[in-house]
């Protein structure tokens, strides 16, 4: 048994302790906003938070986080600021990667409350988006860093 | 539409569709569609209830719009939701045809049936969704409320006349009441043949800034993608699949799979096997530890190196098939002051959405029943059936939310497995699912393409003489297989060349097929992609030979196309052509016209250090009149920096029949330090509705390149710019 908390709620898990994080908050806590891209880190779509930090959970082995507090999109409580900022401009298209895109963006607004540009460009690179958001990422981050 | 775009008979094609697409330059996104359809059928669908199959519910008034009885709208929209915004669109109209808030009306996406099949098909593509169905919704939402009315007046016996209907509810002098409360009355009756359509003037929503019904799920992490589709009892199954295009597996052994704890079974399904699991972790495992064989295949030496010896071949191979063949060319080019030749080359690209493809199946009692994320529901819809071994009528198909289509969900290529893998689990749903490898390997590419253009200059430089020749592999003998021969016109390979709004009195387009077979589908503008960079670069190098600045000399050529000429000039005026730039900045400009729009782009960029910049894209869209602005204009940014994206990095190349770029650290997509900021304007023209999704894609690469080159001195002829720079 591995215990995970998620979003504040312990779980016991009866998994392989090398199942990914991906797999054991879709599949046995049952949330599934947070999403499959590429399974190698390389896109972003499976950002969670992990004590606070931003990770990619297609590739952090559950036996590694063992204990450590999970915060998932669905954790934000749906009127979080960045959520709030994202509705307001109406960033997402298809949608499918905007669950890491805003849990990146939340992280580096824990970090560094008025992020310039080039903030941006560094928090936000590893978040792909096929649809061409980026701009209304960009202008959302702004708006929810001027409201917070 | 050229003939030679017709679809054999063999493929079971719409061949009505023909007289929808005419006009449209060539347009290829051709969805194969029932057989029943091709026997002269209106391709304009029924409204009425009946022909609402499985969507039929109580409060339905005509097959789009049902009023519950607490005045809640569900609208049934005949279009797949992919990000595009198609089904806010659909409800903007409903509401404001009917007279409620939008805030009471849901979005259902249909499940198959005559009133959602356009020309006999259902499906999202071509930027079909708005302005094909835009005057249709009117009207069905306008019948529903002339029931509504006549339900209530009868009610009250009063005159219908009197009856007015708004905010969701009726009024006849005191008379008062929400419409629920008449909706299972009106729903007896038959929609009336010519309802009365409201002023435009009147809308609330129609033309304004509506936020989408989509998004508040999408921020929170809520919205149902196939994947997070569950039913009770599901297994996942895990695709191991042949990487080489058309390949599949000899055999197999099962036993390494079946000993991973918590795999239930091993499916033999098209082009590999399924592992089947309890959990999507333990699918995986399962497949990773199969052992297969490779079945030997004729792709097995495919190779992007001897594709492009290939291509340069059909480059100026004397034989191809006409598209085009105005006036007199070489007469042109014999009278010519100068003539100005080039070849352009553009890879294969993938549409790559951040999606893998998965679906959901159960088999159960001989009907089937399928959840995917789908942009041909009739399509898959019959291959399920002829999979299963059923008819269509036992197969149900409901339609997912898609994480990104841009023409790959077109294809229904994953559909078999999943039936496959419900059918070997009779009663037990299965999720089938593709890992990113399986997706990129897969293919369905835009497929690369090179082109030869020539032109001639008399000498005032003017452009009086324009040859074109196009060749690669042909995009829909692999989309809809079977439907052309070696030698024969590929419409997608010429279009949107072909009717060109350019004053060109001498114009030949021709096509020389050289097929390999990679898997290839529509992507994003399909053919309009490569061939606007291949025509609007070119059109950069003959501005430059006739000594012009490139904007005048396309003002030239448009001279009597006043409706083109302000598209070109309001892209000018709001890119501020000809400003002064920083040191080292260059601006690039390119026009063109697809899916019944006309676009205009100015793109600033630079090159530094050999890394290229984009500074700033300002693009601009007639697409007649624009039904939800900030939509479209999301779709304009977006389309804008994908368009960015393929022309600067990306490039899928073959080697031994297989892809070599298998995930994102390899297929490299634009990220957010490289996207520029998009300043968007529309113009309403009046014109009869254009795409939005579409159109502004096309005229970004060669704007884009057109800045690079100048930037650079040099002219970039390949694609990506990235690997162009280093050559």
């Amino acid at each position: 048994m591995i215990e995970l908390k998620v979003n504040g709620k312990a779980h016991q898990l009866d998994a392989d302790p090398d199942m990914p994080l991906l797999w054991a908050i879709r599949d046995l806590v049952g949330l599934t906003g947070t999403k499959y891209g590429c399974g190698v880190a390389a896109c972003g779509a499976c950002t969670v938070h992990v004590d606070g930090m931003p990770v990619r959970a297609c590739v952090t082995p559950l036996e590694s986080v063992a204990g450590m507090a999970v915060t998932t999109i669905e954790g934000l409580g749906g009127d979080h600021p960045v959520q709030k900022a994202w509705e307001e401009m109406q960033v997402p298209q298809c949608g499918y990667c905007q669950s890491g895109q805003i849990m990146s963006a939340v992280a580096l607004l824990a970090e560094t409350p008025k992020p310039t540009d080039a903030d941006i460009d560094s928090a936000m690179d590893g978040n792909l988006c096929r649809c061409g958001t980026y701009p209304r990422i960009r202008a959302a981050i702004k708006r929810a860093a001027g409201a917070a | 539409m050229d003939t030679h775009m017709m679809p054999s008979p063999a493929t079971a094609l719409d061949l009505s569709r023909r007289a929808i697409l005419a006009g449209m330059g060539g347009l290829a996104i051709a969805v194969s569609l029932p057989a029943r359809a091709q026997q002269g059928a209106s391709p304009v669908p029924a409204t009425n209830a009946a022909a609402a199959g499985a969507n039929a519910q109580g409060g339905m008034l005509t097959a789009y719009v049902v009023v519950k009885p607490d005045s809640k709208i569900v609208m049934i929209s005949p279009t797949t939701e992919m990000g595009q915004g198609s089904q806010t669109a659909h409800a903007a109209i409903i509401a404001d045809e009917l007279g409620v808030d939008i805030a009471s009306v849901t979005v259902e996406t249909a499940i198959p049936a005559d009133a959602y099949r356009w020309g006999g098909s259902m499906g999202s593509g071509g930027s079909w969704g708005v302005r094909r169905w835009s005057a249709h919704l009117h009207r069905a939402a306008a019948q529903a409320r002339e029931m509504l009315v006549q339900a209530a007046a009868a009610r009250w016996k009063v005159d219908p006349a009197s009856v007015t209907l708004a905010d969701g509810r009726l009024s006849s002098g005191k008379n008062s009441l929400p419409i629920g409360e008449v909706a299972a009355d009106a729903a007896k009756l038959t929609p009336p043949e010519n309802p009365t359509l409201r002023d435009r003037t009147t809308f609330r929503y129609v033309g304004h800034k509506v936020p989408r019904l989509d998004i508040p799920a999408k921020v929170r992490g809520q919205q149902v993608y196939s994947l997070d589709f569950r039913l009770p009892g599901m297994l996942y199954a895990c695709a191991r699949l042949n990487p080489v295009f058309h390949g599949d597996i000899a055999r197999f052994d099962e036993a390494p799979a079946l000993a991973v704890k918590g795999v239930k079974k091993v499916v033999k399904v098209k082009d590999g096997v399924a592992v089947l699991a309890d959990t999507v972790w333990a699918a995986i495992k399962g497949a990773d530890a199969l052992t297969v064989t490779l079945a030997p295949s004729p792709q097995d030496k495919i190779s992007s190196t001897a594709l492009a010896a290939m291509m340069r071949e059909g480059l100026g191979a004397a034989q191809a098939a006409p598209s085009k063949n105005n006036g007199d060319v070489d007469a042109a080019f014999k009278a010519a002051a100068k003539t100005v030749t080039a070849d352009y080359a553009v890879p294969y690209i993938s549409h790559a959405p951040m999606e893998t493809w998965s679906s959901t199946a159960l088999f159960k009692d001989g009907k089937l029943e399928i959840w995917a994320p789908t942009q041909v529901q009739d399509r898959s819809l019959r291959t399920a059936a002829a999979t299963a071994g059923i008819a269509n009528e036992a197969v149900t198909l409901h339609t997912l939310s898609l994480g990104g289509g841009f023409g790959r969900r077109l294809v229904d290529d994953g559909v078999p497995g999943s039936v496959q893998c419900a059918m070997a689990m009779p009663g037990t749903p299965v999720k089938f699912f593709w890992r990113r490898e399986d997706e990129m390997e897969r293919g369905y590419y835009r497929p690369a393409q090179m082109a030869r253009l020539t032109g001639a200059l008399d000498a005032k430089g003017n452009l009086t003489g324009l040859a074109i020749r196009t060749t690669g592999p042909s995009m829909r003998r692999e989309f809809l297989p079977g439907s052309l021969k070696d030698g024969e016109l590929d419409g997608s390979s010429v279009q949107d060349l072909t009717d060109l709004r350019y004053g060109l009195p001498n114009y030949r387009l021709d096509y020389a097929m050289r097929h390999v077979a990679v898997t290839a589908a529509p992507w994003r503008a399909v053919g309009a992609t490569q061939n606007a960079f291949f025509l609007e670069c070119f059109i950069d190098e003959l501005a430059a030979a006739a000594g012009k600045d490139p904007v005048a000399f396309r003002r030239e050529l448009l001279k009597d196309d006043a409706r083109a000429l302000k598209v070109v000039e309001t892209a000018a005026a709001k890119g501020n052509w000809g400003a002064k730039l920083p040191p080292g900045h260059a601006q690039g400009f390119a026009y063109f016209a697809s899916f019944n729009a006309l676009s205009a782009h100015v793109v600033e960029a630079s090159i530094v250090d050999g890394v290229p910049k984009v500074h700033k894209v300002t693009a601009v869209l007639d697409c007649g009149s624009v039904v939800l602005p900030d939509g479209a204009r999301s779709q304009m940014e977006g389309g804008v920096i994908m368009s960015l994206s393929t022309a600067l990095f990306e490039a899928v190349t073959v080697l031994d029949g297989k892809a070599e770029q298998r995930n994102f650290d390899s297929y490299r997509l634009m990220r957010i330090s490289e996207a520029p900021a998009v300043d968007v304007h529309f113009i309403e023209s009046g014109e009869s509705l254009g795409g939005v999704g579409e159109p502004g894609l096309p005229p970004t690469t060669p704007a884009l390149v057109n800045a690079l080159s100048t930037a650079l001195g040099r002219r970039i002829r390949s694609l990506p710019v990235v690997e162009a720079l280093q050559a």
